[in-house]
C-alpha cells in the first residue's frame, strides 16, 4: 500500500513560520468535533481544529512525528494536507508552569463570568487548552 | 578662539559618542536581520487565512436567505461613532523619525475623526506615554476584577487611551496578541465600537517602508486591507537608509517570496466541493477571529523590523555626522595650535629685533 505514489504533502504553518513541509503516509488531526485520520485520496475537507496532537506518520523517513496544537484550521485535499495553527509545541516542549498559570486564569475567568455565555465559552476554551497542555507536560517529563 | 586643550577634549568626547552610535548601528543591523526574517516567515499564515476566508465567503451563504442581511457580525459595517485605534510604536527612541511619523499619522487621523469617540490602544511605550500625556487614560471601575472582566467607568473625554500592552513588542507572542484581538472583536460584536483601525509602520525592505492606517474591522475584503492613509519614504530618507544598510551588510532588496505567496493563496480555494467538518458559519466565525489576530500580529512583526531599520539608519547618520565633526574640530585645533606657534615665534623675533 505504501508505495511512493500515495504520499500526502503535509504542511504545518504557524504565524511565525512554516514548521513542517514534507510528505507523510497518514495524518491524524484533532478536529474540534473529534479525532480524524487522513490518508491519501481523502475527500476535500475544511475543518476547525481543537486542542490535541497532530500525528504525522512516515514523515521524511521517520516513523511518526507529533505536535501539540491548540486551535487552528486544516484543509485536506486528496494529495495534500495544510494545517494552520497559532500555537504549536513539540513533545517535551510544553511549559508546565505556563500551562498551570493559564489554567488558573481560565478558572478565575469562569468564576467571574457571571451571566455572559460568551465568557463561559472563552473560559472553557482556556481551561481545556491548559488541561491538555498540562497532560502533555506531564507526559514529556 | 578656543584653546588647544579644550578642542582636544571636545574631539575625544565626540569620538566616544561615535563609538556608541556605531555600536548601536551594528546591534540594530543584527536585530533587523532577525526581525526581517521573521516578518517574511509570518506572511504565508496571514495570506492563507485571507484566501480561505475569501473563498469561503464566496461559497457560503453569508447573506440570510430571507432577510438579505449579512450574517456575520464582523462583516457588518455601520456608521462610525466610536472607534478603537490600535497604534503600534516603538518602545525606545533613538530611531530617527520612526515614532514621530506614526504620531503624525495618528494626529491626522484624529483630526479627520474629530467628532467621534476614540479609544486608543497603545502598543509600544513611546506611543503610550505620548497619548496618555495628551489625552489621558481611561478610567476603569476598581472592583479588583481581572483585566478581562473590568468595567469601563464614565468616559471623561472624547479621546482616551483605553489599553496598553507593556513589553508586548519585546517578546512578541501570538497568545498575547490573540487576547488583545479577542477584546477588540468582543467590543465590536457588542456594538461598543463601530470600527477598529490600526496604525503601524509597514516594512517591505529597508528602503521600502510606509506608515499606514488600516481598517481592521469591519472586514470588507479579506486579503486586501483597506488603507485609510499611507505615507511612504521620501527619496532622501530612502538614500540614507540604503547607505546605512550597505555599510552594515543588510540586504536592501525585498526578499523573493512570490512563489511562497502564490502557494499560500491556494489555501482553501481549490475548485472542489469541500466537506465542512463544522457548519460553515461556525467555521467562518473562527477564521475571521483568527484573521483579526493575524493582522495585528503581522503588523507588530513588521513594525519591529521597521523600528530596527529606522534605528540603524539614524545611528548611521549620527556616526557620519560625528566623523564630520571630528574632522572639522581637528582642523580647527591644528589651526589654533599653528596660530599659537606663529604668535610665539613673532614674539621671539620681535623681542630679538628690539634688543
Amino acid at each position: 500500500m505504501a508505495d511512493a505514489d500515495n504520499r500526502l504533502k503535509v504542511r504545518l504553518v504557524t504565524p511565525d513560520r512554516i514548521l513542517v513541509d514534507g510528505e507523510a503516509f497518514a495524518v491524524e488531526l484533532p478536529s474540534r468535533s473529534g479525532c480524524l485520520e487522513v490518508l491519501y485520496g481523502h475527500a476535500p475537507l475544511l475543518a476547525e481544529l481543537g486542542v490535541g496532537w497532530v500525528k504525522l506518520r512516515g514523515l521524511s523517513g521517520q516513523d511518526s512525528q507529533e505536535y501539540l496544537v491548540a486551535w487552528g484550521f486544516v484543509e485536506v485535499l486528496p494529495d495534500r494536507v495544510t494545517i494552520l495553527t497559532p500555537t504549536v509545541d513539540k513533545p517535551g516542549e510544553t511549559d508546565h508552569a505556563e500551562a498551570e498559570s493559564r489554567l488558573e486564569s481560565g478558572r478565575k475567568l469562569w468564576n467571574e463570568a457571571g451571566e455572559d455565555p460568551a465568557k463561559y465559552e472563552e473560559a472553557n476554551a482556556i481551561i481545556h487548552e491548559a488541561e491538555v497542555k498540562l497532560e502533555a507536560a506531564g507526559r514529556g517529563a | 578662539m578656543a584653546n588647544v586643550l579644550d578642542l582636544r577634549r571636545r574631539i575625544r568626547s565626540v569620538k566616544n559618542t561615535r563609538q556608541i552610535t556605531k555600536a548601536m548601528k551594528m546591534i540594530s543591523a543584527a536585530k533587523l536581520r532577525r526581525a526581517q526574517e521573521r516578518a517574511v516567515a509570518s506572511r504565508p499564515y496571514a495570506a492563507m487565512l485571507a484566501s480561505v476566508i475569501g473563498s469561503l465567503m464566496r461559497r457560503v451563504e453569508i447573506y440570510g436567505p430571507r432577510t438579505g442581511e449579512l450574517r456575520h457580525p464582523l462583516l457588518l459595517s455601520r456608521a462610525e461613532k466610536k472607534i478603537a485605534l490600535v497604534v503600534v510604536t516603538g518602545d525606545k527612541g533613538f530611531a530617527g523619525a520612526f515614532n514621530g511619523n506614526i504620531f503624525k499619522a495618528v494626529l491626522r487621523f484624529l483630526a479627520d475623526k474629530s467628532d467621534k469617540e476614540i479609544d486608543i490602544l497603545a502598543v509600544g511605550r513611546k506611543g503610550r506615554d505620548l497619548f496618555r500625556r495628551r489625552y489621558g487614560a481611561a478610567k476603569f471601575v476598581a472592583d479588583g476584577a481581572p483585566p478581562q472582566a473590568r468595567r469601563r467607568a464614565e468616559r471623561a473625554a472624547p479621546i482616551e487611551v483605553s489599553g496598553d500592552f507593556p513589553g508586548l513588542l519585546d517578546q512578541l507572542s501570538i497568545e498575547r496578541v490573540a487576547e488583545m484581538s479577542r477584546e477588540i472583536v468582543r467590543a465590536y460584536s457588542h456594538l461598543e465600537i463601530d470600527a477598529a483601525y490600526l496604525v503601524y509602520n509597514e516594512f517591505k525592505s529597508v528602503i521600502s517602508q510606509r506608515v499606514v492606517v488600516e481598517r481592521v474591522l469591519p472586514i470588507i475584503e479579506p486579503g486586501r486591507p483597506e488603507i485609510a492613509q499611507a505615507r511612504g519614504m521620501e527619496l532622501e530618507e530612502r538614500q540614507r537608509a540604503g547607505r546605512a544598510a550597505m555599510t552594515s551588510g543588510v540586504s536592501v532588496r525585498e526578499p523573493d517570496t512570490e512563489e511562497a505567496e502564490a502557494e499560500a493563496r491556494k489555501f482553501g480555494t481549490a475548485e472542489v466541493d469541500y466537506i465542512y467538518e463544522q457548519p460553515p458559519p461556525e467555521l467562518l466565525d473562527g477564521l475571521l477571529r483568527q484573521y483579526v489576530t493575524s493582522q495585528l500580529y503581522h503588523a507588530m512583526v513588521e513594525s519591529v523590523a521597521a523600528e530596527h531599520a529606522a534605528r540603524m539608519t539614524a545611528m548611521d547618520s549620527a556616526t557620519n555626522n560625528a566623523s564630520e565633526m571630528i574632522d572639522l574640530l581637528t582642523l580647527t585645533m591644528n589651526r589654533v595650535r599653528q596660530a599659537a606657534i606663529t604668535k610665539e615665534i613673532i614674539e621671539i623675533v620681535s623681542g630679538a629685533a628690539a634688543l
